[in-house]
């Protein structure tokens, strides 16, 4: 089977909290995505809850994909081949896409393909910018990683630095919680602090000057630590400065990452990266460098099934269909070269 | 009318295809790899050994459970998918009706039980028919206890059938005398899935793919793990 601009990719994911499909056409042109969030179901809880996921997969998994075609406009005898996140995530909500999408690409007789859901979220920028080049630095900021990664080419990628404790938006949870805020905690926290002072509070900023590591763990504890010490402490300061100091170290470190590979452009993804202080500070330093730097829309940067499809053109493009005895790997990781 | 019935809701996987003719073809196992990595080969291998195309489905069965919440989870989105891509009905058929059925010439009581993990069980109590079995109680989630005691609440010679009778069968025998199907018997299978499901469809006894609804019996454990869900995001 010839993978050109003319293959129509359906991209399905159900890795932990949204439940999407979408139509891509030769790797780069979304013609559709549907994305139903749970955010409401897990709320109550402070954190999704993976039968809880499992079960609205199951439910919401067919009307997404309905819509995504309808949307297109397309027969669905149209579609050339059906990829799906299958790691990482929650097992069970892996595998109500895993097992639907192989049915889906039984049923209408086209290839199946496996997609590594990091992987995925690389490419989400190319669907909005076409024109970005190797070398691409892109950092990817999420409730489960905090990752500076160099895409070389694609499927080539070298880790630059990463989390060595908790991820960003973890940190971004985590503290909202401890702050009686609401769940998720990043968009919480986004909210909190547009009134308060980001200078009222010292926050450390871990490991600033130190590589290309990223450290959250110390910031979370300090938080808490200023507000047992001062009960009083406006809740709206504590969060702006929290948020400050991880904006902070985040755009500084992607700047400096793409400065020393010399990168031709510099791309944020991943939910963290819907977090408006972190937008307005990439976007400035990348102006003050003059670093071509690339901010995905907030639709493109949380997880969706267009950026599945995308992957899934390249993966099926460089490695051909996965075979549909693949199950679902919670843990997977993307590989690296040295 | 050809139907394709796909069981996952125990540590089986079982897929027939079946239709006015009776069961054509049926592949199951039960140990080995897991319920998805099983289940859509099982289909294109059933398909290809039969030598029936997808496209001649004209209704997609399905077990709803109860058992355990991921393999019936993997078996009902693969089926609605299905049924989805050809546009074609569904009907849900209970593990427990599976389990009472292959029992209908029996001459007593027949309790479906399936075990539900952390000491509980899935079950419902049958009465065989003329050409079936009818279900006498609501299929409930309870302790070995409960089943025990409800066995000799019903003061009859009752017969046992399913993994969970099975694995409890010390605990029944020793509340009350009871007879015990055979090991085979024990788990839901897609034969007696098509088998049923082919008496629904004559009676267009059938459902949407997005109306289908597992039967869970059971609330979602909320308990949060902070390690899994940190890592999928
Ligand atoms: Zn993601």
């Amino acid at each position: 089977m010839i993978i050109d601009q003319d293959t129509l990719v359906l991209g399905i994911e159900t890795s932990c909290d949204e439940t999407a499909a979408a139509l891509v056409m030769g790797g780069y042109d979304v013609v559709s995505s549907a994305v139903s969030t749970q955010v409401d179901l897990h709320a109550q809880f402070g954190g999704v809850v993976p039968e809880i996921a499992g079960r609205a997969h199951l439910d919401l998994l067919n009307p997404m994909v309905a819509r995504a075609i309808v949307e297109a406009g397309v027969q669905p005898e149209r579609i050339d081949a059906v990829a799906c996140t299958v790691g990482p995530g929650l097992i069970g909500a892996l595998l109500v896409g895993v097992s639907a999408a192989k049915a889906l690409a039984l049923t209408w007789d086209v290839p199946f393909v496996g997609v590594n859901h990091m992987e995925a979220h690389l490419y989400a920028a190319f669907l909005e910018d076409p024109t970005l080049q190797f070398p691409l630095v892109v950092m990817l900021v999420s409730g489960g990683h905090t990752m500076l990664i160099e895409m070389q080419d694609h499927g080539r990628y070298r880790l630059l630095g990463q989390t060595i404790d908790d991820a960003a938006g973890e940190a971004f949870d985590k503290v909202a919680r401890f702050l009686g805020l609401d769940y998720p905690g990043g968009p919480a926290i986004d909210r909190e602090a547009v009134h308060g002072d980001p200078e009222a509070i010292q926050f450390p900023r871990a490991m600033l000057h130190d590589g290309l590591d990223f450290s959250f763990s110390g910031l979370k504890t300090s938080v808490m630590n200023h507000v047992r010490k001062h009960p009083d402490v406006g809740t709206a300061d504590v969060a702006a400065s929290f948020q400050a100091a991880v904006v902070d170290v985040l755009v500084q470190k992607a700047q400096r990452a793409a400065q020393q590979v010399g990168a031709k452009g510099l791309v944020l993804g991943g939910g963290v990266a819907a977090n408006s202080l972190l937008r307005e500070r990439f976007l400035s330093a990348c102006a003050e460098s003059g670093i071509h730097g690339f901010l995905p829309s907030r639709e493109m940067c949380t997880d969706n099934a267009a950026m599945i499809a995308a992957a899934g053109w390249h993966r099926l493009r460089s490695d051909g269909p996965t075979s549909l005895d693949t199950g679902a790997y919670p843990n997977m990781r993307l590989s690296f070269v040295q | 009318m050809l139907i394709l019935g796909i069981e996952t809701a125990t540590p089986q996987v079982s897929v027939a295809i079946g239709g006015h003719e009776g069961v054509l073809g049926q592949f199951e196992v039960s140990r080995g790899r897991r319920h998805a990595e099983t289940l859509v080969p099982a289909i294109e291998f059933l398909c290809r050994q039969t030598d029936i195309e997808m496209s001649e489905f004209s209704a997609i069965a399905v077990d709803v459970g109860p058992g355990l919440f991921t393999g019936m989870r993997v078996g009902l989105a693969a089926g609605k998918a299905i049924a989805q891509a050809l546009r074609v009905p569904m009907i849900g058929i209970s593990s427990l009706d599976l389990l009472a059925f292959p029992l209908r010439y029996a001459d007593r009581t027949i309790a479906a039980v399936i075990d539900a993990r952390k000491g509980e069980v899935f079950y419902a109590f049958y009465r065989p028919v003329p050409g079936g079995v009818q279900r006498v109680t609501e299929p409930v989630v309870g302790s070995v206890d409960e089943l025990v005691g409800d066995l000799m609440a019903r003061g009859q010679s009752v017969i046992c059938v399913g993994d969970g009778a099975l694995r409890y069968r010390d605990e029944i025998d020793g509340g009350m005398r009871c007879e015990f199907a055979e090991q085979f018997l024990s788990f839901p299978s897609a034969g007696p899935l098509v088998q049923l499901a082919h008496a629904r469809a004559l009676r267009e006894e059938w459902v949407n793919p997005w109306e289908i609804q597992p039967m869970y019996l059971r609330a979602p454990d909320a308990q949060i793990n902070w390690s899994t869900r940190e890592a999928a995001r």
